[in-house]
């Protein structure tokens, strides 16, 4: 295992941030940590790269403990390099950027050089190695930021939302850089996201993380909504005070509700009143996942259903088209 | 008015003849100055730095107690200074008082808290993201201080031309502590303290355009740095 990390726990001001019973990351893989806002992605990426210690639990790096009081802490460090979300570069040149790793690890001046250049050449900057780094954009710096990491010649390379602020254009650059290195250096990359999307079409293996604990559920169709009981006694969770989603536990008042995408069937073509199901609404995307398909079925809220490739076919699923969708008791959570 | 013409006319001549005892003055408050002021930074940085980048118990109270100093006045250090080098003082076999050590000693003591606070103020402001790139490159903690202290390069630089300006002009500790001595401890603020005394206003207003034009020159220094750099 590259980290294996046991009973972590991380607290800020009393409120616990992460929460992870057992973990296990492998080498030589590209992993997704997915999650919302606030759900200890960055702590995690934090802790990973040696940069913060857990308050309690432990951590293996390549199989053995690491020791975050010890002195190897810093030979540790230079196997793994951290990018941050918004990657500060230092008020100087693109070029002493890029070879600032290489220096702190005494590397000739001219190896040092060809490093710097390969580097910039592949983050496509070779022509602002002279340019003072704070002139740079958004997207440029996170590519500098990206070049000056691997001119260290990393084992492990952590992404903090690599595409969080940067324009369309230069999010692609940035994905493809990401596959190029997987491909070409065999890093094991671990990047966060909160897009769903871009942890599909990078990651390898996706890490869902929710409220600091790793799930096994989609975080996606996660709710907030206010719980109540009909004249039945039957409970449901009224979300942006319009749609009702029937929970079977729950104590009333406002919750966040989860709903496994896998329990939502999408019943047919049509309208909800015409299928007897709860919701209907437009299909917006279909991302195929090997044996599974993804629909985002727009509801009036986002809902992901996860459906078999047989299903999808019987059922005629396309973008566009009007779909009943059931939701039963079974597959909301409330969280 | 005429008072004033007729000083600044001939401090004008006086500056420009390169009046002995004038270059003397200003060798002497230059010297001193700058020596306090060396000794301030290596002494004041690091434990700015120190004070600013660690967590302790009581680091409020440290920072308010350094605040505080800022505004003690520069006889009191002299005095205090005094109790320990006079005759009867702790270290007064070293024979310090009335010395230019002794003035150095007095105005490390006053600079001391304005370099210690200016750069905790810099380094506070500085993004703590700069120390974490560095130690996620690879650096090790000294080298880390190092990329903190260059980008509060400005910041410390500023510190430490302040506390330069306030030694040059303080009159308190080295009058107390140098005794205005002709030639050994006379700074340009003693003589023209003294100047001002006996009625002589063209001495004292010639050092006045020197000590002005030094810290022009000072600041304009600086400013060219800080803009070269940053555009």
């Amino acid at each position: 295992m590259l980290f294996e990390l046991k009973n972590l726990i991380k607290t800020y001001q009393d409120r616990t941030v992460l929460d992870i019973e057992q973990l296990g990351l492998a080498p030589g893989k590209i992993y997704g940590l997915l999650g919302p806002n606030g759900s200890g992605k960055t702590t995690l990426l934090e802790i990973l790269g040696f940069l913060l210690s857990p308050d309690a639990g432990r951590i293996f790096y390549q199989n053995r403990p690491v020791d975050f009081s010890g002195r190897l802490l810093r030979r540790l460090r230079q196997e793994i390099v951290l990018v941050q979300q918004t990657p500060v570069l230092f008020t100087t040149t693109v070029s002493k950027n890029v070879e600032f790793g290489l220096k702190v690890r005494q590397v000739p001046k001219k190896s040092r050089a060809k490093t710097v250049d390969e580097m910039l050449d592949l983050v496509g900057l070779r022509d602002f190695a002279s340019a003072a780094a704070h002139h740079l954009s958004g997207g440029e710096t996170q590519r500098v930021a990206i070049a000056r990491a691997l001119a260290c010649s990393p084992r492990v390379i952590l992404l903090d939302e690599p595409t969080a602020n940067v324009d369309a254009e230069h999010q692609a650059v940035v994905e493809n850089i990401i596959r190029e290195i997987k491909s070409a250096k065999g890093l094991s990359i671990i990047f966060t996201t909160h897009n769903m999307m871009q942890a599909g079409r990078l990651a390898e293996e996706i890490v869902f993380l929710f409220d600091g604990r790793p799930t096994a559920g989609l975080y996606e169709n996660v709710f907030s909504g206010v719980i109540g009981f009909d004249g039945d006694g039957r409970g449901y969770c009224l979300i942006q005070g319009r749609f009702r989603l029937p929970v079977a536990t729950g104590q009333p008042g406002p919750a966040r509700v989860l709903v496994n995408p896998r329990l939502i069937k999408i019943k047919s073509q049509g309208t909800a009143e015409a299928a007897g199901s709860n919701l209907s609404g437009l299909v917006r995307q279909l991302t195929w996942e090997g044996e599974q398909v993804r629909v985002l079925v727009d509801v009036g809220l986002p809902l992901t259903v996860l459906v078999g490739f047989e299903e999808y076919q019987g059922r005629q699923l396309s973008v566009g088209r009007a779909v009943a969708v059931d939701c039963p008791a079974e597959a909301v959570e409330v969280i | 008015m005429s008072l004033l013409a007729d000083g600044l006319f001939s401090a004008l001549l006086l500056i420009k003849s390169l009046d002995p005892e004038l270059l003397s003055i200003v060798g002497v408050s230059l010297k001193v100055s700058l020596a306090s002021t060396v000794l301030a930074g290596l002494l004041g940085v690091p434990a700015g730095f120190l004070i600013a980048l660690s967590e302790f118990p009581g680091k409020r109270m440290t920072v308010t107690v350094f605040n505080t100093l800022l505004a003690v006045p520069t006889v009191v250090i002299g005095l205090l200074v005094y109790t320990f080098i006079s005759r009867r003082g702790l270290f007064g076999p070293w024979d310090l008082l009335y010395t230019q050590k002794a003035i150095v000693v007095g105005q490390v003591l006053l600079i001391l808290p304005l370099v210690i606070t200016l750069t905790i103020a810099a380094v506070s402001r500085v993004d703590h993201r700069y120390r974490q790139t560095a130690l996620t490159l690879g650096a090790s903690v000294l080298q880390a201080a190092a990329v903190v202290l260059r980008e509060v390069r400005f910041g410390v630089g500023a510190a430490v031309i302040a506390a330069f300006g306030r030694v040059i002009a303080e009159v308190g500790v080295s009058m107390m502590l140098g005794g205005n001595i002709k030639g050994f401890t006379r700074t340009m603020t003693t003589a023209m303290a003294l100047e001002y005394d006996k009625g002589e206003f063209v001495l004292a207003v010639a050092l006045g355009l020197v000590l002005l034009t030094i810290s022009f020159t000072l600041n304009v220094f600086l400013n060219l740095v800080q803009g070269r750099i940053r555009t």
